[in-house]
C-alpha cells in the first residue's frame, strides 16, 4: 500500500487526469495540476511524498520544477516522465535528483512499480 | 576567365547530360575536340615550316642550277665563237686585195688550197668568183660546173658584209658542209670578187663534240630556222627542224609569252634563252644562245638537275622528319587528349559522388527532423489514448460481469496492442533523432560483435545460419559509445538474418585500415538487393519487408548512429551473391 501522496504535474489535461484516476482507483492519495507554477504552488497545501513531473510543459521547464521541488523538500521523490523517446534528459534529470524516469506511453505497471519503489525509498529514511 | 574562347570550340563533357550514356558521349567529343585543337596547333605551323624549307630550298638549287647551265653556255659559246673567228680570219688572211689574179692561177690555187688543208683538214674545196658572180677558180674534189651565183642569197650577203658564213648545207656536194666566203674590190674592174671555202659539216661535228662537257646532256647548233646543224645525240637530225620546237620558244620569247602548264621561259642576260619543259615525259631544261657573227645557235640540253641526288635527298630527310614529327605528335597528342578526359571525368565522377553523397545526408537529415516532429506530435495523443483505454481497463476489472464483457476486453486488448505498436514506432523515430552526447568509453571492437553474434545466435541457429568470425588481431580498442555500436551491429546482422532466411553464413571481420580508423564488415550470402533498393536502404520508413514486419527505420537509426559516432556505413551487393555492410569507425573521437 502506497502512504505517500502524489502529485501529477503534466500540462496534457486529459493524460494528467486519467491517470490521477487510475492511480485513485489503486487506492493512492492522487492529484492532478496542469503547469509547473500551479505544481510548486501546490506543495505547502498538499505536502506530496512522490511527484510525476513532465519534462517539457509550456510554462516551466520540468527540471527547473525539479529543483524547486528539491529545494521545497529534499525527501519529495520526483519521477521525470518523458516523451522525446530519449533517455538522454531522463538520465540528465536523475543526475538532478530525480528518482528515475519513465517514457510516454506510459506502461502502468512500470510506472507503479516505480512508485512503491520510491514509496519503499521514502519510508525507510 | 580561363579558356572562354576555348569552350567555344571544345562540347562540354558533362554539363545538360546527367545520363551515363550522354556523358560517355559528351567526354568522348571533348576528347575529339581537344586532340583536333592540339591537331592543329601542332601540325600546321609544322607543315608550313616543311613546305617553306621545300621551296626555299628547291629555289635555291634552282638558281644554282641556273648559274651552272649559264656558265657551260656561255663557256660553249664563247669557244664556238672564237673557232668561227679564226675561221674568217684565215679566210680574210689568204682573199687579200692584190692576190685575185694570182689565185686565178690553178696551181697558185691548188698550192694554197694544200697549205690550208695542212692546217685545217676539214676545208673541203676552195673557189673564186668574179664580180659577175660567176665561178672562175676552183680547187677541191667535186667536178662542180662553173656556176653563176648572182641570184644566190649568200653571194649577196657577202657582198653586203664582207664576210659571210652559212648554215649547214648538203647542195650540190650531196654532203653536209658549210661556207666561208669574203668579198674583196677588185683590182680592175669596179665591183667585188669573192673568195669562197667550204668546209666540211664533220669539222664542226668534231669540235662540238670537243666542248660538250658531261654536265651537257646534249649539246647541238641549230640555224635562224632552227634546221639542226650539228647531229644532236637525241634531239633530232642534221637537216631536219629541231623536235625541241625552239623556234617556238623564240617566238613566245619574242611576244614575250610565258606558255601555261609546266613551260617555262626565262629570259637571260646576252641574248640566252632558259626553257623548261616536259619532253616524252621527262623535264628537260635547255638553254639557247646565239653565235655572233653566224647564223647558228648553241642548243644545251639538261635532262636532270645537276643537283638531283642533293634534293632527292633532302627530300627524302624532310618528308620523313615530317612524317616522324606527325606520328609522334599524333600520339603523344591522342595520348594526352585521353589521360585529360580520364582525368576530368574521374574528378567530375568524384564530385558527383560528393554531392549525391551530400544530398542524400541531407535528405536523411531532414527526413529525420520532420519524423521526430511527427512523432513528438503524435507521442502525446498516444500517451492519452494510452491512458484512456488503462482507465477503460481498470474499470472493467473493477465492475463485475456485464453483457459483451468477453467483447470489450477482447477489443480492448486489441487497442492496447495498436498503442504498443504505435509506441514502438515513435520511440524509435525519436530515437532516430535524438541528439544526445555521445558518452565515451574504450571498447574493445572485436568484443562488442561478440557480445552482438551472442545475443543473436539463437536465433540464427534457428534458421541454419552460420556466424563466422574474421575478427583482426591486432585491431586496437576506439573510444567509442558501447550502447549505439552495439545497436548498430545488432541491427546489421538482424537485417542479414532477415536477409538470409533460411540457411547461410554471416561473417563478421574487423582491420585496422589505418592508425585512426576501423573496417568491420558484415557480410552474408543472402540473395543481395537490386540496386533501386540499395540506394535507398538508409531511407526511414524504407522496408522491403511484409507491412507490419519491419518499421523501415532499423538502418536509417543505423546510419544515424554511425554518423553520430564519426563513422560511415556504406552497403555494396550482387544480387544472387550476397550483401556487405562496410562500417567504418574512428578510433579517437573528434569532439
Amino acid at each position: 500500500m502506497i502512504k505517500s501522496k502524489v502529485l501529477i504535474i503534466d500540462d496534457e489535461i486529459e493524460f494528467a487526469s486519467t491517470l490521477c484516476q487510475r492511480l485513485k482507483l489503486r487506492g493512492m492519495a492522487a492529484v492532478d495540476v496542469h503547469s509547473g507554477a500551479e505544481g510548486i504552488a501546490c506543495l505547502p497545501k498538499m505536502n506530496p511524498g512522490i511527484v510525476i513531473l513532465d519534462l517539457k510543459m509550456p510554462d516551466m521547464n520540468g527540471v527547473d520544477v525539479l529543483e524547486k521541488i528539491k529545494e521545497y523538500d529534499p525527501s519529495i521523490e520526483v519521477i521525470m516522465l518523458t516523451g522525446h523517446g530519449s533517455s538522454g534528459s531522463g538520465v540528465e534529470a536523475k543526475e538532478k535528483g530525480a528518482f528515475d524516469y519513465a517514457m510516454k506511453p506510459l506502461d502502468i505497471k512500470d510506472l507503479l512499480n516505480t512508485i512503491e519503489a520510491a514509496d519503499n525509498k521514502r519510508s525507510k529514511v | 576567365m580561363h579558356g572562354l574562347w576555348l569552350e567555344k570550340f571544345l562540347p562540354s563533357p558533362s554539363e545538360d547530360q546527367i545520363t551515363g550514356s550522354g556523358i560517355t558521349r559528351g567526354y568522348k567529343y571533348f576528347s575529339r575536340g581537344l586532340s583536333v585543337i592540339l591537331l592543329v596547333i601542332v601540325l600546321v605551323p609544322l607543315t608550313l615550316i616543311s613546305f617553306l624549307a621545300h621551296y626555299q630550298y628547291e629555289s635555291l638549287l634552282q638558281e644554282e642550277e641556273m648559274a651552272q647551265l649559264l656558265l657551260n653556255l656561255e663557256g660553249g659559246k664563247s669557244t664556238i665563237e672564237a673557232f668561227v673567228s679564226e675561221l674568217q680570219s684565215v679566210v680574210k688572211f689568204v682573199a687579200r686585195d692584190d692576190r685575185y689574179e694570182e689565185l686565178l692561177e690553178p696551181r697558185e690555187l691548188e698550192a694554197l688550197f694544200v697549205r690550208l688543208k695542212n692546217e685545217y683538214p676539214g676545208f673541203a674545196d676552195i673557189e673564186i668568183i668574179d664580180t659577175d658572180g660567176k665561178q672562175r677558180a676552183y680547187y677541191g674534189p667535186y667536178t662542180l660546173p662553173k656556176h653563176n651565183y648572182s641570184d644566190q642569197t649568200w653571194y649577196k650577203k657577202v657582198l653586203t658584209h664582207g664576210v659571210h658564213i652559212s648554215n649547214v648545207f648538203s647542195g650540190f656536194r650531196h654532203v653536209p658542209h658549210f661556207v666561208v666566203a669574203v668579198s674583196r674590190e677588185h683590182p680592175h674592174k669596179k665591183g667585188h670578187w669573192v673568195l669562197r671555202v667550204t668546209i666540211d659539216g664533220k669539222t664542226l661535228q668534231k669540235f662540238i663534240d670537243t666542248i660538250k662537257t658531261n654536265y651537257a646532256d646534249d649539246m647541238f647548233l641549230v640555224d635562224v630556222g632552227c634546221v639542226v646543224q650539228t647531229q644532236p645525240q637525241k634531239y633530232g637530225k642534221i637537216g631536219e627542224k629541231c623536235i625541241l620546237k625552239i623556234d617556238e620558244d623564240l617566238a613566245a620569247k619574242r611576244l614575250g609569252a610565258i606558255k601555261k602548264g609546266r613551260e617555262s621561259i626565262s629570259q637571260e642576260s646576252m641574248g640566252m634563252m632558259v626553257v623548261k619543259k616536259t619532253f616524252e615525259g621527262q623535264e628537260i631544261t635547255h638553254a639557247v644562245v646565239d653565235i655572233l657573227n653566224t647564223p647558228w645557235k648553241l642548243v644545251l640540253v639538261k635532262e636532270q638537275y645537276l643537283y638531283a641526288e642533293t634534293w632527292l635527298q633532302f627530300k627524302i630527310k624532310l618528308i620523313t622528319m615530317f612524317l616522324t614529327c606527325v606520328i609522334v605528335s599524333v600520339f603523344v597528342i591522342l595520348e594526352i587528349s585521353t589521360a585529360i578526359t580520364n582525368h576530368l571525368r574521374e574528378s567530375d565522377k568524384k564530385r558527383q559522388q560528393l554531392y549525391s553523397e551530400a544530398e542524400h545526408n541531407n535528405k536523411l537529415a531532414s527526413i529525420g527532423r520532420l519524423a521526430a516532429g511527427v512523432a513528438h506530435e503524435i507521442n502525446n495523443p498516444l500517451s492519452i489514448i494510452n491512458q484512456k483505454t488503462g482507465l477503460v481497463q481498470d474499470l472493467m476489472e473493477l465492475t463485475g460481469d456485464f453483457e459483451y464483457k468477453d467483447a470489450m476486453e477482447e477489443a480492448h486488448e486489441s487497442i492496447q496492442k495498436s498503442v504498443n505498436r504505435c509506441k514502438t514506432i515513435t520511440h524509435r523515430l525519436l530515437g532516430f533523432a535524438r541528439q544526445t552526447d555521445v558518452q565515451v568509453e574504450e571498447i574493445d571492437i572485436n568484443a562488442v560483435l561478440g557480445e552482438v553474434a551472442d545475443f543473436l545466435a539463437k536465433e540464427a541457429m534457428y534458421n541454419q545460419i552460420k556466424i563466422g568470425y574474421e575478427l583482426g588481431e591486432n585491431v586496437g580498442k576506439i573510444f567509442s559509445d558501447r550502447g549505439p555500436l552495439q545497436q548498430v551491429f545488432l541491427n546489421i546482422i538482424n537485417n542479414a538474418i532477415d536477409a538470409i532466411g533460411n540457411n547461410g553464413t554471416i561473417t563478421l571481420s574487423s582491420r585496422q585500415i589505418d592508425p585512426n580508423t576501423i573496417l568491420v564488415e558484415i557480410v552474408d550470402d543472402g540473395p543481395g538487393m537490386p540496386e533501386e533498393v540499395r540506394k535507398r536502404i538508409f531511407e526511414p520508413f524504407f522496408t522491403t519487408k511484409e507491412t507490419g514486419k519491419g518499421t523501415g527505420l532499423g538502418l536509417s537509426i543505423t546510419y544515424g548512429l554511425v554518423k553520430k559516432l564519426g563513422g560511415d556505413i556504406k552497403v555494396t551487393t550482387e544480387i544472387g551473391k550476397g550483401t556487405t555492410f562496410e562500417v567504418t569507425l574512428p578510433v579517437q573521437q573528434s569532439n
